[in-house]
């Protein structure tokens, strides 16, 4: 066994549902002491990779390691170590929230009353602990559910949409806690989101799905890397006019984004050559900068348009993982499902 | 590491508990033993000819229906439920190995027959010495069997009547296996009870199918009461073959399809 073995290990991992393959040798590495992003869209294969986790789901193929340890080969043993939620956290709604916990961790060892409290007041639900579930609103639900996730210490959280139905002081609350916890315990992090704000915000590395393979991952910082060759540029004054423009080869497209800003494509980086042709031309150039790209963004040119949700049919080729936008230095993988990484 | 299986069980019994569900199971029993007592002189004097006669009366009165009904709704709902609301999920993303939640349902399905049986005998007990006494039975020539023998074969009917509704119990487990919605489950389970007993004579498939065996120790009971000969063997050898038989292969075939199946919707 491997030292510092990573917290998740995918490899190879495959399902495949009747004529649907939902997961296709998907490899990927979460390493220990980080918060990672699990992108993808609508019917990528991002719940199933997660079910098969817990064993909920059989893979078709490959291998899965928590911590080093194989789940098919030793399951307590891996999954002692991980805390998970998967989809939605459905709860037993006419016990009370502290009650379900109970139930939780009777079945993880080392769980004290203190613990449990110590939780409800972590998570917020110290007050309302006696209520029933059934009570609960979806974001104290989502609450629970991550609380739950928590007990037994785990060294690795899964969380499937764990901000799903809260409000925005409840999301960057938990989200907030569990950064903490990544920081301050060593705590690993897998979450998966739709909300890339979040992730955006939150995670130091991100995995992109799409139809079942991971199409870009690395960190976010890197992910992000602000596009060289878009450049914004904020003029005092008069603009420069298309006549102008189009007598530049090195100037690709330009587009208005306000009366003052335009945001122009170049042909290579070179952001200097730019402000000096603008300066010379008598523009009064107030800033000048490479457009930051979002995660949004960087996710989208990735996953291509909505077509690309919905199961993918088989024997049809995976969209192209990157277009003209993709940036150098960013992570798309390869058709075939091998990916590189930052 | 340890079997999480003492745990998982305190973990059942404890959802059952809250449940409004098995404690209905036994109210409607003790309402029906109540009805019996009101009705049953006038239903079968000669079985109620004495407590024991009583008891045996009541209890195969309380289990040729509604008993089974109730074993079958708790039994199908187990893990149907839990499907359902998602909440097998979560039980199962714990150290806990898919048999061992199967077998702690399965235990649970049979602790509560063990429960609802024993409030069954409670109430029918509790009302025969209203008008009876466990005393020896005996007819014109003296006593045929005494107040310990009889007390005996009471005892020794009660633990073999567990036998073919602890059977019922796997088959309402394999129901709840099967079919993912709990109101489904229920409904399943019970009409395709109904439906057998209706039928097994017609198709003379009733010697090969175990619920014929479940009033069967009662009647037994209904014998030693009127002083009659009786004999447990060679039947209760059948009985317990069938009913292990079938006890045997619900519960394999549940177990394998929960193993295997896969839980993600």
């Amino acid at each position: 066994m491997m030292e510092n073995p990573p917290a998740l290990a995918l490899q190879d991992l495959s399902k495949r549902f009747g004529r649907i393959q939902a997961v296709d040798h998907l490899s990927l590495e979460v390493e220990p002491g980080q918060m990672a992003g699990f992108l993808g869209p609508n019917g990528a294969g991002k719940s199933t990779t997660l079910y098969m986790i817990p064993r909920l789901v059989r893979p078709s193929g490959g291998r899965l390691r928590i911590f080093g340890v194989d789940i098919w080969k030793d399951y307590k043993k891996a999954i002692r170590s991980v805390g998970i939620t998967v989809e939605s956290p459905a709860f037993y709604e006419y016990l009370s929230g502290r009650k379900n916990l109970e139930l939780a961790a009777r079945l993880r060892d080392e769980v004290s009353p203190r613990e449990i409290d110590e939780i409800l007041q972590r998570i917020g639900l110290a007050e309302r602990q006696h209520d029933r579930v059934r009570v609960y609103s979806t974001g104290m639900k989502q609450r629970l559910g991550v609380g739950r996730a928590m007990l037994g210490r785990p060294r690795l959280l899964i969380l499937d949409e764990p901000t799903n139905g809260m409000d925005p002081e409840g999301t960057h609350e938990v989200l907030s806690f569990l950064r903490q916890q990544v920081r301050q315990a060593g705590l690993t992090v897998f979450v998966s989101s739709h909300l890339m704000s979040e992730v955006e915000e939150f995670c130091d590395t991100v995995f992109v799905i799409n139809r079942g393979r991971l199409v870009a991952s690395g960190r976010v910082k890197e992910l992000l890397k602000p596009h060289e060759r878009i450049v914004r540029v904020t003029f005092q004054g008069r603009i420069p006019d298309a006549d102008f423009l189009s007598r530049h080869q090195q100037i690709r497209k330009a587009e208005s984004v306000t009366a003052d800003t335009l945001e122009i494509t170049l042909e290579r980086d070179d952001s200097a050559w730019l402000n000096q042709c603008l300066q010379q031309a008598g523009f009064r150039v107030s800033a000048l900068a490479p457009k930051q790209k979002t995660l949004k963004e960087f996710f989208l040119s990735i996953t291509g348009p909505r077509r690309a949700e919905g199961p993918p049919s088989i024997n049809q080729p995976p969209s192209a993982p990157a277009g003209p936008e993709t940036p150098p230095g960013q992570t798309p993988a390869t058709p075939g499902g091998d990916q590189s990484h930052v | 590491m340890s079997s999480q299986l003492a745990p998982l069980v305190r973990n059942e019994v404890a959802k059952a508990a809250r449940r409004k569900l098995p404690y209905f199971g036994i109210f409607a029993v003790g309402l029906l033993c109540v009805i019996i007592y009101f009705v049953g002189g006038q239903l079968n004097s000669t079985a109620t000819a004495n407590a024991w006669g009583y008891v045996g009366f009541s209890m195969q009165m309380v289990f040729t229906d509604l008993g089974p009904i109730f074993i079958i709704v708790f039994a199908a709902m187990l893990v149907a439920e839990e499907t359902g609301t998602g909440t097998i999920r979560a039980a199962l993303a714990a150290p806990v190995h898919r048999w061992e939640l199967y077998l702690a349902k399965a235990v649970t399905g049979l602790f509560y027959m063990m429960v609802l049986s024993a409030a069954a005998l409670l109430f029918s007990a509790a009302l025969a010495v209203i008008h009876y006494h466990f005393g020896a039975v005996g007819d014109s020539l003296g006593v045929v069997y005494s107040r310990k023998q009889a007390l005996q074969e009471l005892a020794v009917g009660y633990a073999l009547s567990w036998i073919p509704l602890g059977a019922l119990v796997m088959y309402g487990l394999l129901i709840s296996t099967l079919i993912r919605s709990p109101g489904a489950a229920v409904a399943a389970g019970i009409s395709t009870l109904f439906l057998i007993d209706f039928t097994k004579h017609l198709v003379g498939l009733d010697p090969y199918i175990f619920t014929r065996y479940i009033t069967y120790p009662w009647l037994n009971l209904l014998q030693i009461a009127q002083g009659m000969d009786y004999q447990w063997r060679p039947e209760v050898w059948r009985m317990m073959t069938l009913c292990g038989v079938s006890a045997f292969v619900t519960f394999s075939a549940g177990l394998i399809l929960f193993v295997r199946e896969d839980l993600n919707h």
